[in-house]
Order: C-alpha cells, then structure tokens, then sequence
C-alpha cells in the first residue's frame, strides 16, 4: 500500500491505459479488428509501463520483466480465445 | 488430507515452500496456464473434425420478432416501419440454406453467388436492396442490437430507400458447429419508390447485380439436419474457463498481496496492483463480449 501510495501517478498512468482499453472493446463491441489492435496495444503499454516503473524504481530484473511479459500473454490469449469465438 | 492442503496451499499461498510467493503466480505456471487455454482453443478447433459433434449455439430466434425489432429501431428514429414481404422472406431464406449447404459464412457464396440472385431468383424486381447476417446468437434481440452497434448494418436498418424486409432463419451445422443464421433481406420495388436512375444500395462490400432477371421462382431447398444434442457452446465454455482462470488469479493475488505486505516480505517481482489492474480489464473484458457474430 506504502509504494502504491508513493507511485500513484504511475498507477493512474497504467489505470487510465487500462480503462481506456476495457471501454474501446464495450465502444467498439462486433468489431473484431479494432479490438484486437486494442487488445495487442494495452498488453504492449502494460508491460512497457512495468518496465518503466521498475527501471525508475531500480529493481528492473529479467525475472520481473518476463512476469510482465507472461501476464500480457496470458490476458492476450483469453482475449484473443474470446474475440474470435463471437 | 493433510498432504491435499498442503500442495493446495503450496499451489495458492504464500509461504516457505514457494519462496513466499503462490505457485500458480510463478512465471512457470502462467506458462502452463497459457498453454493450456491455447490446448482448449486448439481442441474446439479439431472437434468438429475429428471428434463428436458436441459444438454449438443454442438459439431461439422468431423472424417476427426481428422484425418487430428492425421496425421499432426505425419507428423510434422517425422512419416509417417495412413491410413484411413473404417473397424477399423466402428468399433470405433460400440465402440462409445456401449457406449452410456449401458451408459459408459471407455475402458472397465461394462460387461468386451475390445475394441480390437471390432477389431476382424469387422474382423480386428490386430498385435498392440490402443484407444483413448474423450467426450464434441466442436471441433476436441481441442480434439486433449488434447489427445497431455497427455503422454499415445501422445504415442498412435505418435507410429510408427500404421499403420492405424478409427475414430467413435457418439452423444447421456451419463449419461443424451447430448454429442458427439470421438472414435480413431489404428491399424497396420500382412500384415503391418515385423512378430515377436505378442504383441498388448494398450491403457492405458487396456489388449488386446490374440487370435484375426475373427467372422460374424456385423453393428453398432442405437446410442439413441440424445436431440433435447441443453440449458445449463454444464461446459460452471459453468465457467460463476465462472468467475461472482470472478469478482465480485475481483471487490468489489479492490474499499474495495481504500476506506479503503483512510479513514484509520483499522480494523481486512484478507489482500486485498492476497485475490486479490489468487482470481485472481482462475480466471486465470477459464480462463484456457476447456470442454472435454480424456481416
């Protein structure tokens, strides 16, 4: 709670990507191509903002980088399975 | 037991046998979570080839009822409502049934079928005419709603040219799943309309016929049998198996997060609140697709 308090612009910063991102797909419902674009965006900004945050913060590892990165693609694929099953 | 609660434990909660950090949040087990989303995906794809015919969309689409749909959507923008043609009916139902026999999903059958054949194969002397399609909903409201949600078939329901609708529901095996496709034909005759040059106002990408022939009024042909057990929707298994596995991870980040602030246990590692933000967009996400596809 402490850090989240002491990087709260960071955190609106990565809230505001993400609402951003929820309310394009409910804009944009049936178009599929917009919000795969949409999806890949967000998971791109998501792990751009985690590395960001943690080179400012100086405790940017590979370890940590890669929990990002496999996150992004976890959200990616369930998006993905989703999108193209409608 | 004790053994059960302990891996169970091990697999979702902090402690000293996971480096204080829950298994199924280390990087090796989101890759297994991954691949085994992909698994399921790539099992849906296979078993309607190889496999029983399980797949499919239950449905309960009445054409009155999209009509009556269309015609409130155009009342309530001050259009007058179409009338019900039983001739362009019979032809979107002809259109419905020609895709479900050569298997597409499209405005244009493979063999290069516009669907205004259709049109003038029922003998329906159309000066403008219009397509909409819609496949795997549940009910016509929802496939209404999303034709609305789309500019190009928006402009199709609300285009003063129209003067009539036909609508064809056919159910059947499209690409081996079970589903019911929504054909909505419109259309307007010489005899409605004041007469100008004539111009056939289409669906999106689709070219019309440019000299309308009025040939022998043929009869729809049978649709395939459809499937009689309907067991797993598709889409509807792959957004329950979505919203678990994200629930689930929500859930074990959120008692992560507690237990960790609690012990002040540091380690090196990604920040529980953004993963928690941009899993809870994933399930906001999950939450707001719905099945059904429009062209």
């Amino acid at each position: 709670m402490k850090n989240f308090a002491k990087h709260l612009p960071h955190y609106l910063a990565l809230f505001g990507v993400l609402i951003i991102g929820a309310l394009a797909f409910y804009l944009f419902s049936y178009d599929r191509s917009f919000q795969t674009a949409v999806a890949i965006a967000v998971a791109i900004a998501y792990v751009a903002w985690g590395t960001v945050h943690h080179s400012i913060h100086r405790d940017l590892h590979l370890a940590v980088f890669i929990e990002y990165l496999l996150v992004a693609a976890l959200g990616l694929v369930i998006i993905f399975s989703l999108i193209f099953r409608t | 037991m004790m053994k059960l609660f302990g891996q169970l434990a091990h697999l979702f909660f902090p402690r000293e046998s996971n480096n204080h950090k829950a298994k199924i949040l280390h990087p090796s087990s989101l890759v297994i979570l991954t691949f085994a989303l992909i698994f399921y995906q790539v099992i849906l794809a296979f078993l309607p080839q190889y496999g029983p015919r399980v797949l499919g969309y239950a449905a309960n689409i009445s054409a009155d009822e999209v009509i009556r749909l269309t015609n409130e959507k155009r009342v309530a923008v001050g259009l007058a409502p179409l009338q019900l043609n039983p001739t362009l009916s019979q032809a979107a139902q002809a259109k419905g049934v020609d895709m479900l026999n050569k298997d597409y999903w499209a405005h244009t059958a493979p063999d290069g079928t516009q669907p205004w054949k259709f049109f003038i194969d029922f003998g329906y002397k159309y000066r403008y005419a219009g397509e909409n399609l819609a496949r795997d909903f549940s009910n016509a409201s929802s496939a209404v709603d999303a034709w609305m949600a789309s500019s190009s078939h928006k402009e199709n329901m609300l285009s003063s040219k129209y003067k009539e609708i036909g609508i064809g529901v056919v159910e059947g095996d499209l690409a081996g799943v079970d589903t019911t496709i929504i054909v909505q034909f419109f259309g307007s005759t010489y005899a409605d309309t004041v007469p100008i040059s004539p111009v056939a106002k289409v669906a999106p990408k689709v070219i019309p016929s440019p000299k309308p022939i009025v040939l022998a009024t043929p009869q729809p042909t049978a649709p395939p049998t459809p499937i009689s057990r309907v067991l797993i929707s598709p889409f509807n298994s792959t957004k329950g198996i979505s919203l678990a596995t994200v629930g689930l991870l929500l859930g074990v980040l959120v008692v992560d997060g507690v237990v960790t602030s609690r012990r002040r246990i540091v380690r090196i590692g990604g920040r529980t609140f953004a993963h928690l933000a941009f899993l809870g967009m994933i399930l906001a996400i999950a939450l707001i697709l719905k099945a059904g596809q429009i062209i």
